[in-house]
């Protein structure tokens, strides 16, 4: 490394953007403890609800509002533990980008379609495929 | 198998990082003596690994409430189902063991509880702790007919 390097509490600073994402990392954790605790209550409440019932439950913004949160913060989460854990293992360059890439994907591609769903329910929208493909 | 970095740095215990520095390598099964702190720190792995598959059918289900009543039936009959109470049982103990051992990693990552009796404390509540607690939700939900056999 060009720089020299730094030290804070006789502890070496990170060279690189290491150090932000693990932050993320437990700012993302930190908040999924109550919403954690929100889903079991939740997972309780709707389990053998009838149909009607769970549409009502996503009318409620409140409801709809931490649905997403918790889809987005989650995902982030899942991208950057799931980073850690292939960089731990994985140490050939080319395999570890791609996994990471690949995995980075996955989860996009899952939050953006769990906030699509809710967002959908939380407008009273008709059931899909509701003229898509049609 | 030594205690310092060979050569090539790449022995059983270290190995060589991006920006050229040995490293010891992470907790792993063949590498480390086994202790329940260890446990905690690998189920802690696992669960983030279940929790991801338990996210994927959470959206499946958001897909199958926001495809309409029929949709929403059909996931609901399988679910309804001896393997599909099983399946429930499993999420369950996932999510209670993401929540404890979640709590106990972040409680660790201030550097608090690090000393051997409070960390092997944290370590066997986020281990055991998930399985009664399933087991008294899963209680509650026949206790109040949400579900049945």
């Amino acid at each position: 490394m060009s720089h020299p390097a730094k030290f804070r509490n006789g502890v070496k600073i990170s060279e690189r953007h290491g150090a932000g994402e693990w932050t993320l990392e437990k700012v993302c954790l930190a908040a999924l403890m109550p919403l954690g605790v929100w889903v079991a209550s939740t997972a309780f409440t709707l389990t053998g609800a009838s149909y009607d019932t769970v549409v009502a439950w996503f009318a409620s913004k409140l409801n709809a509002g931490l649905a997403i949160a918790t889809t987005l913060i989650f995902f982030l989460f899942a991208a950057l533990a799931w980073k850690v854990i292939v960089e731990d293992y994985i140490h050939k360059p080319g395999t570890k980008g791609l996994l990471v890439g690949l995995l980075n994907l996955v989860f996009f591609v899952l939050a953006a379609a769990g906030v699509f769903f809710i967002v959908r329910l939380a407008l009273g929208s008709a059931p899909l495929p509701a003229g898509f493909g049609a | 198998m030594s205690n310092t970095p060979d050569s090539t740095g790449q022995d059983d215990r270290y190995v060589i990082q991006p920006n050229g520095r040995p490293r010891p390598m992470s907790p792993h099964l063949q590498v480390w003596r086994w202790h329940v702190t260890m446990a905690a720190s690998i189920l802690f792995r696992v669960t983030i690994g279940a929790m991801s598959i338990a996210a994927l059918l959470v959206v499946g289900w958001l897909a199958a409430v926001a495809f309409g009543p029929d949709a929403f039936a059909c996931i609901g009959a399988c679910f309804a189902t001896p393997l599909g109470l099983f399946v429930g049982f499993g999420l369950t103990v996932v999510l209670f063991s993401f929540l404890l051992n979640g709590a106990r990693h972040l409680i660790n990552d201030t550097g608090a509880a690090l000393t051997l009796k409070p960390a092997n404390l944290l370590s066997n509540i986020a281990v055991w702790g998930p399985i009664p607690l399933a087991v008294l939700a899963f209680a509650a939900l026949f206790a109040t007919g949400r579900i049945s056999l």
